[in-house]
């Protein structure tokens, strides 16, 4: 364990330049590159889409059934298996209660944060607007912004770069089997949280419930292993789980427990949870992590009731409240749905339009942006260009409407507007986004005039396609909620003037909210959860019909022109990504063409110098081993006999467990599979293992602790078969044998993961250092 | 079976009684033959006959047997109720526009409130009789109830407790003040009434104290509706009628600042496209089997 505060990624250097990149990337890169220019090696290219990262590596989802395993299976006891389930819901529960705490404590910092931040600036707006100067106050409004974004910016940037964002591509990278180093520590946690609350509170156009969702996932993490490697600190609870089987679990119901506490929504936390991740599934495990949703929820409501001064009374479940809709609006006619149906639509084509923009913004601030003081004030200037935009469209606005009795703006700008009035304009900008989308649902007909709907959405619209991957932390929920839902007012108004005798229908807060989630449905493409997600956080059923219809209509318009924002986010990190299935039209790619090949393996018993080198050795950076019978010294490939992990090897030489040692180690204790978890996740390098020349020339005997059934498949296997048992099983190395079960090469999930289908048929994917 | 069916007529007779008596004494003194003959002809075939015999009889008749109808106890508190409550109802509509109802109607309210509350309180009253059923609970109307509570709702959202004493006697200090702050304003736009740009001028201070006044009344909750609606006009006759707006006269500083912020992002973006180094990606080649058509087909096609 004293190795691992020394912190090298243990996979070597490659993978460590990997985590190094996107932060730094001074002088030193670029000299390294030109080197490899004058090495005549010029295959470097700009970043595009059309690439895998080195770094990341696959999970480990497949049980090793070695020898130790089978001795611990055998050790436990009937009742110790009974403890293991209890423990799980244990962990469910606190993963759920401390999520809730989570959002709780998000939600109460972005409220007081933002009022004294509004306050200040409405008394300013109010003083300078009789005296004049409100030029000062533009320019406060702006310096505010800017304040606020910069600690998160500068958090996110120079500590913890993987905490930009939403977090949900991460997460869904994850929930499909790639380890993103760093994405489920504590640190990424503690300023994913701190970036949330100073972006939301800056007034940039961004939600604070994306990153919820992270943040459920790096408690589960972090909760179900009993112990933090950031703080140094094991509880000794939990051992048994330290493995990536049981933290995937456990993670897919953080995500739930971080979607339910964001939205009110429970069925779908899991639902998304079930959509996202779900490649391994059973119904034991959607029960728990329905029971974490719930926890969750209920941890929120709680805590806010107590913080509203209600204490138990639980009626304010998510983050986003979205109010109720009244049951005489809720009304839908058949004569509708063909008009909710053209609102799919065209959410899909503002959605698709919006990811276009966004996906060549990401591409330009990937290849230009990348240092962190730049990224910084990159979202300094966003945080003040929105203020000023914000400022600019209130200044110019004449649209005045009559305080109402039961009016729910907090803070109602009068500027120019005839006393008893206040400005309309104010209401959709200065405010935080989420009640903006509340008022938007639920302010009577005739709140808004048609025109500020319309450069409200124009302005939104632009500002949050710039805000979408800066280096804060913040969601892309919200924004697309305001967007959709400032023209889905929009178009109810617009209806009501068309059907202007009977305007009764045409309720403009119903079309709000259908916009809401057309402009969503086409930005994230999400279908089946996001349609329950939002019936949940609506409180409303009846609309569930319409909501789904505009949702699929939005995904199938939307995928016409582009992916989902997330896909393009997945793919423009280089993540190995297995899609559902195979691609179409692969058939004739068989295992012979997919694998790599020729295989480093080792043999039964290995000279620990030769098994030093192959972990050293850095042009190769290898994790799983072939074991095989014996080699020969000809080229032949030896028979396969098991598989075994390069962080299993790294244990294996810390502990000395020679051949030689072996009449030693007999007074000593046998090792464990304990002893394997202890160094979970973060094997140490291999460099940091000293080896004395001596040592070099022992034997390691393998057998006790290789996995000896590996799941193999012969040359001739289809592209399809291998992606499904990968798929499926979650594999890492699957290994490709001939006639005689003779090890001819390795699959791996990069070398599925380059198959894609492009404009002109299966293309494939470079790999490259990132 | 048997059993059942008997069970069920003997119950349904003797709901079918209850009824017959509870309706009968619903009907006041005046109940027109019309409804009379809306009675249940179910009820005919039961025992009751005879009763009911009479009972057509009586429905004609003004009068209900002292057991059926109302003591002259209850009958003097319906007539009080009665004119208290017209006298209210008359005072609300009376001051309805613009709204004076909390400072005119409070003697009314309270005294229309005085006997609700003694027709309601069940205390017997001489002769031992209390009022509270036959008056309030004898019908599923339930008018006397109906009445008084709709005129106590629109009492309470108009909050005029908060413009009232403790004891709703008299107005409050806090209205008065106001009101007196009100008139004071309403004097000087009178004073101007010729030449709007002077009294937008002149009568600022005035306005300015009273619409300060107002925002302290509104948080310590001392309005009610009808200084609401006084501030509600006095605000229209000056933002509207004398059109006191203030004006926007700064555009130009503010679009020469808002601009200039836009020209920020413009700046940051060329100068790190121009001076910043662009990443660029090294490829990695795989290993692979060694050569295959199909695989080169693809990396040819690819390259």
């Amino acid at each position: 364990m004293a190795n691992i505060a020394k912190k090298v990624s243990w996979s070597g250097r490659g993978d460590d330049r990997g985590e190094r990149t996107p932060l730094l990337n001074g002088d030193e890169e670029v000299k390294y590159n030109r080197q490899d220019i004058v090495r005549s090696r010029p295959k470097e290219i700009p970043h595009n889409e059309k690439l895998l990262s080195l770094k990341f590596e696959s999970l480990d989802y497949d049980n090793s059934e070695n020898q130790l395993f089978l001795e611990e299976e055998r050790r436990m006891s009937h009742m110790g298996f009974r403890c293991l389930e209890i423990r799980r819901w244990v962990i469910c529960g606190l993963i759920g209660f401390l999520t809730g705490l989570i959002a709780c404590m998000i939600d109460i910092a972005v409220e007081k944060l933002a009022g004294y931040k509004y306050f200040a600036v409405k008394l300013n707006i109010e003083k300078y607007t009789e005296l004049g100067g409100l030029s000062i106050s533009l320019i406060l409004w702006a310096v505010l912004n800017s304040a606020f974004v910069m600690f998160g910016a500068i958090a996110v940037a120079f500590v913890e770069p993987i905490a930009a964002g939403s977090g949900i591509p991460q997460i869904k990278c994850f929930l499909n089997g790639v380890k993103i180093p760093r994405v489920v520590r504590l640190k990424t946690l503690v300023i994913k949280v701190f970036g949330v609350i100073c972006s939301v509170a800056g007034g940039l156009a961004v939600g604070k419930e994306g990153p919820m969702i992270h943040s459920g996932a790096v408690v589960a993490a972090g909760v179900s292993q009993g112990r933090s490697t950031s703080l140094k600190k094991d509880f000794k609870i939990f051992e048994y789980f330290r493995r990536d089987t049981e933290k995937r679990d456990f993670v897919s119901a953080g995500a739930a427990a971080g979607v339910s506490a964001a939205f009110g929504a429970p069925v779908g936390g899991v639902l998304f949870s079930l959509e996202e991740g779900a490649s391994f599934w059973n119904q034991m495990l959607t029960w728990r992590i329905f029971f974490a949703s719930m926890v969750s929820t209920f941890t929120l409501n709680f805590f806010l009731s107590i913080y509203h001064g209600k204490p138990g009374e639980l009626s304010s479940p998510g983050l986003i409240n979205f109010g109720r809709f009244d049951s005489d609006i809720v009304q839908y006619n058949l004569y509708e749905i063909p008009l909710f149906i053209i609102m799919g639509a065209l959410g899909g084509v503002l959605g698709a339009l919006f990811n276009i923009i966004n996906y060549w913004l990401t591409i330009f601030r990937i290849r230009y942006i990348h240092r962190p003081c730049l990224q910084v004030m990159e979202a300094m200037l966003v945080a003040a260009v929105t203020a000023t935009v914000s400022f600019a469209m209130i200044y110019f606005s004449n649209d005045c409407q009559p305080l109402g009795q039961d009016n729910t703006e907090e803070y109602p700008l009068q500027l120019f507007c005839a006393d008893g009035e206040y400005n309309s304009m104010a209401t959709a900008f200065f405010n935080t986004p989420e009640r903006s989308v509340r008022s938007l649902f639920h302010n009577p007909p005739g709140t808004y005039n048609p025109v500020t709907l319309g450069v409200f959405t124009l302005a939104y619209f632009f500002l949050a396609v710039w805000t979408y991957g800066l280096t804060v932390s913040a969601g892309v929920f919200i924004p697309s909620l305001l967007i959709g839902a400032a023209w889905g007012r929009l178009f109810g108004i617009l209806l009501s003037f068309i059907a202007s005798s009977q305007s009764i229908w045409a309720d403009p807060g119903k079309y709000a909210l259908i916009g809401a989630a057309a402009q969503l449905g086409g930005i994230v493409r999400m279908t089946l959860s996001l349609t329950v997600i939002l019936v949940e956080a609506t409180g409303n059923v009846t609309y569930g019909f319409p909501i789904m219809l505009v949702l699929m209509t939005a995904k199938i318009v939307g995928d016409y022109f582009i992916e989902g924002l997330y896909d393009i986010h997945i793919k423009l990190q280089s993540v190995p990504f297995l899609h559902w299935d195979a691609p179409p039209t692969s058939h004739w790619l068989t295992a012979r063409e997919v694998m790599s090949s020729p295989v480093t393996c080792l043999n039964r018993v290995e000279k620990v110098g030769r098994i030093v080198d192959v972990l050293s050795n850095t042009s190769t950076i290898h994790n799983g081993f072939p074991v095989v019978a014996h080699t020969s010294e000809n080229d032949e490939p030896g028979i396969i006999c098991g598989l075994i992990l390069r962080s299993q090897l790294i244990v294996l030489l810390k502990h000395k467990v020679f051949v030689e040692r072996a009449s030693s180690r007999l007074s000593q204790r046998k090792l464990q599979l304990k002893d394997f978890r202890d160094a979970y996740p973060r094997f140490p390098p291999i460099q940091s293992i000293h080896v004395s020349q001596d040592e070099r020339e022992c034997m390691m005997d393998l057998t006790e602790f290789m996995n000896p059934t590996p799941y193999t498949v012969p040359q001739e296997t289809s592209l399809p078969r291998v992606f499904k048992l990968f798929r499926a099983l979650g594999l890492r190395h699957l290994v490709v044998v001939d006639n005689e079960n003779r090890v001819v090469g390795l699959v791996t999930r990069k070398d599925l993961a380059r198959y894609h289908v492009g404009k002109d048929g299966l293309e494939e994917l470079h790999l490259a250092q990132t | 079976m048997d059993l059942l069916t008997k069970c069920t007529f003997v119950m349904a007779c003797w709901a079918v009684t209850f009824i017959t008596v509870a309706e009968c004494s619903i009907y006041p003194s005046e109940m027109s033959g019309d409804s009379a003959r809306k009675l249940p002809s179910a009820v005919v075939p039961v025992s009751q006959a005879s009763t009911l015999g009479s009972f057509y009889s009586l429905s004609l008749s003004s009068t209900f047997p002292e057991d059926l109808g109302m003591n002259e106890y209850c009958i003097e508190l319906l007539r009080i109720y009665r004119q208290r409550y017209v006298t209210y109802a008359n005072c609300l509509v009376t001051y309805a526009r613009p709204v004076k109802v909390c400072q005119n109607c409070y003697t009314g309210f309270n005294s229309l409130e005085d006997i609700y509350k003694n027709i309601s309180s069940d205390q017997p009253g001489p002769g031992n009789v209390g009022c509270h059923d036959s008056l309030m609970r004898s019908d599923r109307l339930m008018l006397l109830y109906a009445l008084f509570s709709k005129l106590d709702e629109i009492w309470t959202s108009a909050e005029c407790k908060q413009c009232l004493t403790e004891d709703q006697e008299a107005l409050s200090n806090d209205t008065v003040y106001f009101m007196a702050t009100l008139n004071q304003s309403l004097a000087c736009f009178e004073q101007y009434q010729r030449n709007h740009t002077e009294l937008c001028k002149d009568c600022k201070a005035s306005y300015k104290r009273l619409k300060e006044l107002y925002g302290r009344m509104d948080k310590n909750q001392t309005l009610c509706i009808d200084l609401e609606d006084a501030m509600n006009i006095t605000q229209q006759l000056w933002s509207k009628n004398f059109s006191c707006l203030l004006p926007r006269e700064e555009t130009v500083p503010v679009i020469a600042v808002s601009s200039f912020m836009l020209f920020l992002p413009i700046i940051f973006y060329l100068s790190s496209f121009l001076h910043s180094e662009q990443k660029k990606r090294k490829l990695i080649h795989p290993k692979r089997a060694k050569s295959n058509n199909s695989l080169m087909n693809i990396q040819d096609k690819f390259s």
